[in-house]
């Protein structure tokens, strides 16, 4: 391409700093070095992590930065010593790396690899060397990733090749949010058939849970919200029950113990809410039940009572559904092309990414599920 | 419900727990004790399993083997232990006990500083005429919590690390289990030194005394463990010690275990622990569905393939169980083991 080599200068939504409106840029992005691939941003979801570092986490190391993680695009050119990739390829980036050669990436048991951005650097959520430059200052790539921006540069062992024929402005969720709620329910809590299992909150990653149970083969899916609108939307992804916590004057967890003869089999948070966390918990079956975090807060403690444990349930918590990601988004984009996973009826809105403080106002209000944002013509 | 005869009875912490932790005033007058073995006097009707002169163990955890929970492979829970004891007040709902009078709670349905107790027979395990009583006794509690946490709950793969929190003899049990599971590394976790030599006798690989360090032990274990260790067991029954066992653990695959009891505060840790990989689980009884758990490991206590004696620190007689039990508020002990009846 005749950009291969060069700086480009594109259009970025940029977050000069934390609890502010984003400001579209024009920003430098730097050709990439070693091992490293340039792509074209077409389409990019906004995600509720996003707004996580935005308005809550709001590390003061971690501004500016173009924030955006779940994005499908185009590579534009290559760096050195990178033979997996040519200028064209359909890419979606990824926010976990797989290098495939660290002791993580090489165990079955887990999707962490060590060689990514979150090794060192989670609580800032980018890595200290970035290829954006703005107005004169350096500006972090959110979460090695920055979809938020017509270019990005990203390390090859960040990025899945997809089919060529995936619908960019469709397949840009399985970035995030669809892969880590339908991982959480099939490769972290592994649903088994014939089970029960209760999702508490309906946002993109919740449903994308229920998603995931109903393909796990559960019988009695509860999906769990605050707001009654969510019921409709969550039937169509496979939800057997809806319930409403507000609608009752005892804790959750008893509601669904008693609808269950003694609580569900596996449950999942997908709020990001410690006191969720700890219902959710509370919710699944002594002897069995196993309890799955799945929405992400860093900022205060959840609790418990240790008997909760003791009497025989299990906890754990998953990033990115437990898919490790160069290998499992392309299988995600393949079930989506064969119509096994859906992917269209999570997107309630499209804009573009000039629209982006609008999305993330809309996120905010809890008006979408998902707003996709086209950034660049493919 | 039988009739059985303690022979022998050990004192575990849990009895300490009721006694002067927890001390729910509904939850007195009882007769403690839950790790025993003795012999069956006689059989209440309707009871074909056991006959009289059987040598027995009293078990805190029922199997009932007709529940959906006794019919899970994956739990060793009961749900007729939930309708016969009242956890609130540790004791069976029923009890065959007065004193002058005055009815007496059977401690966790068992009961075993008594010479006689009555027992449901779904807690009861019969166990091999041969096994010396005063030694299998302390398969009733403490050996197969801490042994089985490793081995059942955590499952414990060959050539991994292991860390264990408290090193009485849930903890000793549980570094045994450890390395029977074929772990690389036990590291035994203790604030008292003196634990080392017994931890190491039972298989533990190194010694952590967190008082000897200014860092966090958990920041002391990855360091030793290039991040962390594979599997972490709490045997101390301490929710700060329980935060700290789950953050020893390495993210991505570490497993920790809750064995230690307390009921009387909440664990807490920050949810990123979770979510970058860690699993928390607790563990009753050591995974053991009871009276087919506690029948294989006196087994293998009679085959040689498990310790028991190494166990066992003071012999007493009960009437001396005001001592054993200073002897353990005092840290004096690993067990304790009193001679209740003659055989």
């Amino acid at each position: 391409m005749a950009t291969a080599g060069k700086v480009i200068k594109c259009k970025a939504a940029v977050a000069w700093e934390p609890n502010k409106p984003l400001v579209i840029e024009d920003i430098e992005v730097a050709p990439p070095q070693a091992n490293e691939v340039r792509i074209k941003i077409v389409a990019t979801g906004v995600c509720h992590t996003d707004l996580y570092h935005l308005f809550e986490g709001m590390h003061k190391d971690g501004f500016p930065a173009v924030l955006g993680h779940e994005g499908a695009g185009i590579v534009e050119s290559v760096g050195p010593g990178v033979s997996e990739f040519q200028p064209g390829d359909r890419v979606i980036p990824l926010f976990i790396s797989q290098c495939r050669e660290c002791r993580f990436c090489k165990s079955p048991k887990t999707n962490q690899c060590e060689k990514g951005w979150a090794a060192d650097h989670y609580d800032v959520m980018a890595l200290a060397d970035s290829r954006f430059t703005c107005k004169g200052k350096k500006v972090l790539q959110f979460m090695g990733a920055s979809t938020f921006s017509e270019y990005t540069v990203m390390n090859q062992i960040a990025v899945a090749k997809i089919d060529p024929a995936a619908p960019l402005d469709k397949v840009c969720l399985l970035g995030c949010g669809v892969c880590t709620g339908f991982g959480a329910a099939v490769n972290t809590a592994k649903v088994e058939p014939g089970s029960t299992c209760a999702v508490f909150g309906l946002g993109a990653v919740g449903l994308a849970a229920v998603m995931g149970c109903k393909f796990a083969g559960a019988k009695r899916i509860f999906a769990v919200d605050t707001n009654p609108e969510k019921a409709e939307k969550a039937r169509v992804f496979g939800a057997t029950d809806f319930v409403n916590p507000k609608d009752y004057n005892k804790p959750i967890s008893k509601v669904l113990a008693e609808m269950t003869n003694g609580g569900v089999d596996y449950s999942l948070e997908c709020v990001g809410n410690v006191d969720v966390m700890r219902s959710a918990l509370e919710s699944c079956m002594k002897g069995w039940g196993v309890s799955v975090v799945v929405g992400w807060t860093d900022k205060h403690d959840f609790s418990a009572r240790p008997i909760q444990l003791i009497a025989g349930r299990t906890w754990k918590g998953t990033l990115f559904g437990g898919f490790k990601s160069k290998d499992g988004v392309p299988q995600m984009v393949k079930a989506y092309m064969e119509r096994k996973v859906k992917l269209d009826e999570f997107i309630t809105h499209n804009m573009t990414l000039t629209q982006v403080n609008e999305a993330i106002e809309l996120m905010k209000r809890g008006g979408c599920i998902r707003t996709v944002l086209s950034v660049s013509r493919q | 419900m039988f009739l059985e005869q303690i022979v022998a009875t050990s004192v575990c912490h849990s009895d300490l727990y009721h006694l002067f932790e927890y001390m729910h005033p509904e939850g007195f007058p009882t007769v403690l004790g839950h790790e025993a073995a003795g012999t069956v006097e006689s059989v209440g009707p309707g009871v074909t399993e056991f006959q009289p002169g059987d040598k027995v163990i009293p078990i805190f955890l029922c199997q009932c083997r007709e529940c959906r929970f006794c019919k899970s492979p994956k739990t060793n829970q009961c749900e007729l232990a939930w309708t016969r004891v009242c956890q609130k007040i540790m004791a069976s709902v029923e009890s065959r006990f007065t004193c002058r009078g005055k009815r007496v709670l059977q401690f966790m349905g068992t009961s075993t500083f008594s010479e006689y107790t009555v027992v449901h027979q779904s807690a009861v395990a019969k166990i091999d005429p041969a096994a010396p009583l005063d030694k299998v006794c302390l398969l009733g509690c403490g050996i197969c919590t801490g042994y089985g946490a490793a081995v059942n709950t955590a499952k414990v793969e060959p050539g991994s690390t292991c860390a264990v929190f408290g090193l009485g003899a849930v903890g000793l049990a549980a570094v045994m289990g450890c390395k029977d599971a074929g772990a690389k590394r036990v590291i035994a976790v203790d604030i008292n030194s003196e634990k080392a030599e017994k931890a190491k006798a039972f298989g533990a690989t190194d010694f952590v005394n967190p008082k000897d360090h200014n860092i966090p032990i958990n920041q002391v274990l990855a360091e030793m463990t290039n991040g962390g260790v594979d599997y972490s067991l709490e045997c101390v029954g301490k929710v700060e010690v329980m935060r700290t066992a789950l953050e020893s653990c390495m993210e991505a695959w570490g497993v920790s275990v809750i064995v230690g009891w307390t009921d009387m505060y909440d664990i807490a840790i920050r949810p990123s622990h979770l979510i970058c990989g860690r699993t928390w689980k607790g563990s009753m009884f050591g995974g053991f569905k009871s009276k087919d758990g506690v029948a294989q490991m006196v087994k293998a206590y009679m085959d040689k393939k498990l310790m028991v004696d190494e166990f066992i620190t003071h012999n007493m007689t009960l009437d001396q169980i005001n001592n054993a039990i200073d002897l353990m508020k005092d840290c004096k002990c690993i067990r304790t083991v009193m001679s209740v009846s003659p055989q």
